[in-house]
């Protein structure tokens, strides 16, 4: 047991305290898998990272780090907030990418790329495992689930690229913003919700403060259905959907967070093949931890 | 932006990650209610404090320091966890107490007297009221818990700012098997205690009373281990002749936790609640 070096760095806002919160051990050199587990569950954070030297073979094909990412419960091979977040942390402490402007993360699905545009770090959307639309059982199912009418799901697919989601699209922001869903229903099912912010109608558009779309994400949590503050799988998911459905303009801004006191803000942008999904990071916290 | 002295520390733990955490603002003065409230719910933890100076009212009454508690959605006026960490975190950082061997903290709820033995803090558990809790009520508690009738051996509505829907249950793996609705639970709006007592709890080598609670109204469906349900639970307890005076208690054991609470009836009738902290991360905060 010794110390190493901690932040707590809150992802997906310039402002610190309305992103979603993120433990990075910027050291995990030697911990055991049920070492950081165990950390991870104590922190209470939707995820927590141990950064660590690449592999050799990671290393050979450009790997500037490497991180594994828990959650809760269990170890996730690959996952946003965590990948942007981790990546901050790691530049602030002076990591040096091989080379500038874009860092080359090593994790449980092997390489991601990240790329710096401005003072924010973007990661390129990972493949879907699966898409197209969801089975009509799911989507009553999900209906009742979140309270509404099965009508007011005007679009669904499968956002699927390691965690589960379900993606529903509802009329509005204000409709995802009234959700009170009920976690008896929605039991076991990852549920990501997405609603236009601009004129109701007129699907992509942004309001007046540049957002196109409000997002909501409800999981199983640890006792009972969860709510994520700001989720990058989900986002990178719903922009593949949305953008190849023509249902968001390729370059967009979304709003999560909003029912949970937060103001997460996802930054969208399709270049070429690759759909990148960036946001700004703060550290909170920094110190060292006891492990 | 200021930059604040932090420490998370792990209460009722001998090794770090086995107890329950607790973030500490080691200076709070200053900061908005707001931002507190906001930092509380970012944490994420059940519960976050922020140490400031007594109020003038307060020292004269003894405080040697001030607390405010907060847990993601709202301020407390006294708990039991984060009044041990608190303590610990202020004692480390080198402060004196005005008595060595009695630390006094001021919360919204008054003076809390905490007594320092060896590494051990524990502090006096506060007035409790209890009363038989409402049949009804009861019965829909024992069904969100799946429990049968007879596998309740006693209840009690127990309330020392907090309020503990309590039950001694037949046997410690009755206890750890609960699987609660806490959906149930949370539309009840009732915070409830579970606990057994074995019939060797008198021996304090090894845990004899093992604890759950479940506080899915406080956003919190099972805390991993409980300052004020312990005090409460061992007020009722002992004034029963339902457990000694003595007790060691484990908690938190179906969340991963080793959490252990140290019980004692002083020869005034006291109770003490105690439990060992143990500070795991240290550093830098900031506000904005």
């Amino acid at each position: 047991m010794h110390l190493r070096p901690f932040k707590q760095v809150d992802v997906f806002t310039a402002q610190a305290y309305l992103g979603n919160p993120l433990a990075v051990v910027l050291d995990g050199t030697g911990l055991s898998t049920e070492a950081m587990q165990a950390f991870t569950n104590w922190t209470n954070l939707s995820e927590a990272t141990f950064v660590l030297p690449p592999t050799s073979e990671g290393r050979a094909a450009g790997a500037d780090y490497r991180v594994r990412i828990f959650c809760p419960g269990r170890e996730l091979l690959f996952a946003g907030h965590p990948t942007l977040g981790t990546c901050h942390a790691w530049l602030e402490a002076g990591g040096q990418p091989q080379a500038a402007g874009t860092v080359v993360q090593e994790c449980g699905v092997g390489l991601v790329t990240l790329r710096q545009c401005g003072d924010r770090l973007a990661f390129a959307a990972p493949p879907l495992i699966k898409s197209g639309p969801l089975d009509e059982a799911d989507v009553a199912l999900i209906a009742r689930g979140l309270g509404v009418a099965r009508g007011d799901i005007v679009h669904h697919a499968w956002c699927d690229n390691g965690p589960n989601w379900r993606g529903v699209m509802l009329a509005s922001a204000a409709h995802v913003l009234a959700l009170q869903p009920d976690g008896a229903i929605l039991a076991g099912l990852d549920v990501g919700v997405v609603g236009p912010r601009g004129k109701i109608g007129v699907i992509g558009r942004s309001d007046q403060e540049g957002i196109a779309f409000e997002v909501r994400a409800f999981f199983p949590g640890n006792n009972g259905l969860a709510e994520d503050p700001v989720t990058g799988s989900l986002n990178a998911a719903l922009a593949q959907w949305l953008i190849g459905a023509g249902l968001a303009p390729a370059q967009y801004v979304a709003s999560q967070g909003t029912c949970l006191g937060r103001a997460g803000r996802v930054f969208v942008e399709q270049d070429g093949d690759t759909i990148w999904v960036g946001g700004h990071s703060v550290t909170c916290m920094a110190g060292e931890v006891r492990l | 932006m200021s930059k604040r002295s932090y420490k998370q520390i792990d209460v009722f733990s001998h090794r770090p990650g086995d107890g329950n955490p607790l973030a500490v603002i080691m200076d709070g003065s200053g900061l908005p209610e707001r931002t507190m409230r906001r930092f509380a719910a970012w944490t994420n933890l059940s519960e976050t404090t922020f140490l400031l100076p007594p109020t003038e009212e307060g020292r004269a009454g003894g405080a040697d320091y001030r607390v405010r508690i907060f847990t993601p959605s709202g301020e407390l006026p006294f708990a039991g966890h984060p009044t041990l960490g608190t303590c610990h975190a202020w004692l480390q950082a080198g402060n004196q107490p005005h008595d060595p061997v009695t630390i006094v903290q001021e919360s919204a709820q008054g003076l809390v007297r905490i007594r320092r033995q060896d590494e051990t803090l524990a502090f006096a558990a506060p007035p409790m009221q209890r009363s038989t809790p409402n049949p009804a009520l009861l019965a829909l508690v024992s069904g969100a818990l799946g429990l049968r009738p007879q596998q309740i051996l006693a209840a009690q509505l127990l309330d020392n700012g907090p309020r503990w829907l309590s039950l001694l249950l037949d046997s410690a793996n009755t206890v750890r098997g609960l699987l609660p609705d806490h959906a149930r639970l949370k539309d009840l709006g009732q915070d409830v205690g579970v606990v057994h007592v074995a019939p060797t709890a008198s021996d304090t080598r090894q845990p004899g009373v093992v604890v759950r609670a479940f506080a899915a109204p406080m956003g919190n469906p099972e805390d991993p281990v409980t300052g004020s349900l312990n005090a409460s639970l061992a007020q009722w307890l002992i004034a029963e002749g339902l457990a000694p005076h003595q007790y060691l208690v484990a908690q938190g054991e179906c969340l991963g936790r080793a959490g252990r609470v140290h019980i004692t009836q002083d020869a005034d009738g006291q109770v003490w609640v105690g439990g060992n902290s143990i500070t795991c991360i240290e550093g830098e905060v900031l506000f904005p």
